[in-house]
């Protein structure tokens, strides 16, 4: 059994650790490049989401390359992404792939039947190891992304701060035990805080909301964060894979009290749960606006149906706090230069709204 | 003079407006529609941006009655069966109007919540009484008597013609809305074609076709959409072809016309899927009907 899985970000570290943990053979799919994009949108519905599609052109490659199961999420809706797994994998019968798709739906009892499938010969112990050993990943990932957000727009020498962050993350990779991930996480937190900064700098602060996978997949959002951080903004993401695990998979007391703050906050905009991260991007764009951020950025795939509704509402938001809010949707045709320009736009336009700030208090 | 109750004809309406509509008029209240959809309702729907087709219909309905009402009725339906969702637009549908149109009179966006309990109905109806002043024993017989007309037919259109049978798959706020589905089930029979729509398919059938879906679909409307195209085409005598007409960015209807077309593909029936927005022009649609129906028609009978 050759098991593989789709890509999101850092996601693949954490996966492939884990599984390798449970005793199997993984294989990660190619990285996310154009051929991927290609072969997903060519196979795909028309209108369907990004993560859909690349989803699919990941699974293509890897198959092609020899992979014969495939563990994807599952969902109960209403986003679209609980029904992913059941139309790709009649595509891709049709396409006369012969594999094994193991669908992991949000049920305790669902996932850990699963779980044996794939864990066979493992004792619960070792499985609970392999657990342990990819959250710390994770978590020691998300930990330097988050100093290199910070690090990024303050660098003195564009680059230097990525260097750092790529070389950690490729050793957390190799780790194998707790007290080393941890190790390596602290020493490149450490080294980020020294990265020689430009002096008396108050850079931009920029909330980024939106769709998970857009999110935290570079190649889709054509890097948002570091050409944002290049640009001298410090970015806020609101979403790391950690957080969704531990609200969603783990629901942690904190995080669940988090989201009751937050519908609370989303209220008199968006009075029901719509799916997806819909409420959270407008809870966030308020809760950021009356932190005093100089402006928001939500980031979806098109015609996310959770985040359209978003869209829909946030303009009254963004007027009722006073904070600009720029809407990004991506789908397989977005240009690098768009995105580009309308991102310059958005910060010129931010720091202007600074200096008239500035000018009227004095 | 009796308060008035605006209702959007968008949306739901095409499934439960009459036991509303039947509702309030139980109660002693005058029920305003809005009326068949027009050019201008499409214009002003357009106010909102990247949604899909009926949720900009709805929401040009909800604007035309703005001034005329003293309650907008717009409930936020979750869910009308167990364990499952309405869609998220539909969900989120009262915010959008709310955040958008300025000045609107008290909105009627009672939960409706099936999900876990079919008990939450009377909860809802209870509290859509008290929002127009009723109380709770007055709301509830009210529901009991509009209930008794629950059973009326939301298609108008009946009789055979002699000639293929296709099944018009789609939502019943798309293709019962003239405007927007350009009356395309008059088109069909004009064609020569024997429409059935999902409508026709009752649901112990579709429970039954839907068994051979690998999941069950979490959206109620599409979830009745697929089990109803996979008994016709599944049927002792299967339907002759199938149209899946769905609406640009229409989220369900991405993965679930992939589902259709895949069903109808692997047993040979003829799929067409037409997709439309406020920007489709009648002459190319008409083209692509022909088309299909020519070769139907041509294939016919076997």
């Amino acid at each position: 059994m050759i098991i593989s899985f789709p890509h999101m970000g850092n996601m693949h570290v954490v996966l492939r650790s884990l599984f390798a943990g449970f005793g199997c053979e993984v294989m990660t799919p190619p990285p996310i490049s154009k051929k991927t994009l290609e072969l997903g949108a060519k196979y795909s519905p028309e209108t369907v989401c990004l993560p859909f599609k690349m989803t699919l052109g990941n699974f293509i490659e890897v198959l092609d390359q020899g992979a014969d199961t495939i563990v994807t999420c599952g969902g109960v809706g209403p986003c679209r992404l609980g029904y992913y797994s059941e139309i790709q994998k009649g595509i891709l019968n049709r396409l006369g792939y012969k594999f094994n798709l193991i669908a992991v739906e949000p049920d305790l009892i669902d996932a850990l039947k699963k779980l044996r499938l794939v864990s066979s010969g493992k004792s619960w112990l070792e499985i609970y190891h392999s657990f342990k050993i990819a959250g710390a990943k994770m978590s020691a990932i998300d930990n330097v992304e988050r100093q290199l957000n910070f690090i990024r727009c303050r660098e003195a020498f564009r680059g230097s701060a990525e260097k750092i962050a790529r070389r950690a993350i490729d050793s957390i990779d190799e780790a194998q035990d707790i007290g080393r991930i941890r190790e390596i996480a602290d020493t490149a937190i450490g080294e980020l805080k020294e990265v020689k900064q430009i002096n008396n700098i108050e850079p931009l602060k920029i909330g980024l909301v939106g769709e998970i996978y857009v999110m935290l997949e570079p190649y889709i959002n054509q890097e948002l964060e570091r050409r944002m951080g290049e640009m001298g903004v410090e970015v806020h993401k609101t979403m790391y894979l950690s957080d969704y695990v531990r609200a969603h998979l783990l629901k942690k007391k904190e995080y669940i009290s988090l989201h009751e703050v937050l519908a609370a906050l989303a209220r008199p905009y968006l009075g029901h749960y719509v799916g997806g991260h819909g409420l959270k991007s407008i809870a966030q764009t308020i809760h950021m606006g009356q932190q005093g951020y100089d402006g928001m950025i939500q980031a979806y795939p098109f015609t996310c149906m959770p985040e359209v509704i978003a869209k829909n509402i946030l303009p009254q938001v963004s007027k009722d706090l006073d904070i600009p809010v720029l809407t990004l949707s991506y789908d397989e045709q977005s240009g690098e230069a768009g995105v580009l320009t309308r991102l310059e736009a958005f910060i010129d336009l931010l720091k202007y709204r600074r200096q008239r700030k500035a000018a009227q208090l004095k | 003079m009796l308060a008035r109750v605006g209702m959007p004809q968008g949306l739901l309406h095409y499934n439960y407006g009459i036991l509303w509509e039947r509702f309030f008029q139980e109660l002693g209240l005058e029920v305003i529609k809005s009326g068949e959809t027009t050019r201008a309702t499409l214009d002003c729907g357009s106010a909102l941006d990247e949604i899909c087709l009926p949720a900009k219909v709805y929401y040009g309905h909800a604007a035309k009655l703005n001034n005329q009402v003293d309650y907008l009725f717009a409930p936020r339906v979750i869910s009308v069966n167990k364990g499952q969702y309405t869609c998220p637009k539909i969900i989120g549908m009262p915010d959008m109007l709310r955040n958008n149109i300025s000045g609107m009179p008290p909105v009627i966006d009672v939960n409706v919540n099936l999900r876990q309990s079919s008990r939450n109905l009377y909860e809802a109806v209870a509290a859509i009484g008290k929002i127009v002043g009723k109380g709770k024993v007055a709301s509830l017989y009210a529901w009991y008597k509009a209930w008794q007309h629950r059973n009326q037919p939301i298609s108008k259109y009946s009789g055979r013609v002699d000639g293929p049978q296709v099944a018009l798959i789609g939502h019943p706020y798309l293709i019962y809305d003239r405007q927007i589905s350009m009356n395309v089930i008059e088109k069909l029979r004009h064609m020569g074609i024997n429409v059935v729509t999902p409508e026709m398919v009752n649901a112990s059938e579709v429970a039954q076709a839907s068994k051979t879906l690998g999941k069950k679909i979490f959206w109620s409307s599409s979830h009745h959409l697929a089990g109803a195209a996979i008994a016709l085409l599944t049927a002792k005598r299967p339907v002759d072809g199938v149209i899946f007409m769905t609406c640009f960015a229409c989220g369900p209807d991405a993965l679930i016309g992939e589902l259709i077309s895949q069903r109808a593909q692997s047993i040979n029936i003829p799929c067409m899927q037409l997709s439309i927005d406020e920007h489709t022009a009648e002459a190319g649609f008409i083209t692509r009907l022909e088309a299909f129906t020519d070769m139907l028609t041509r294939r016919w009978p076997l």
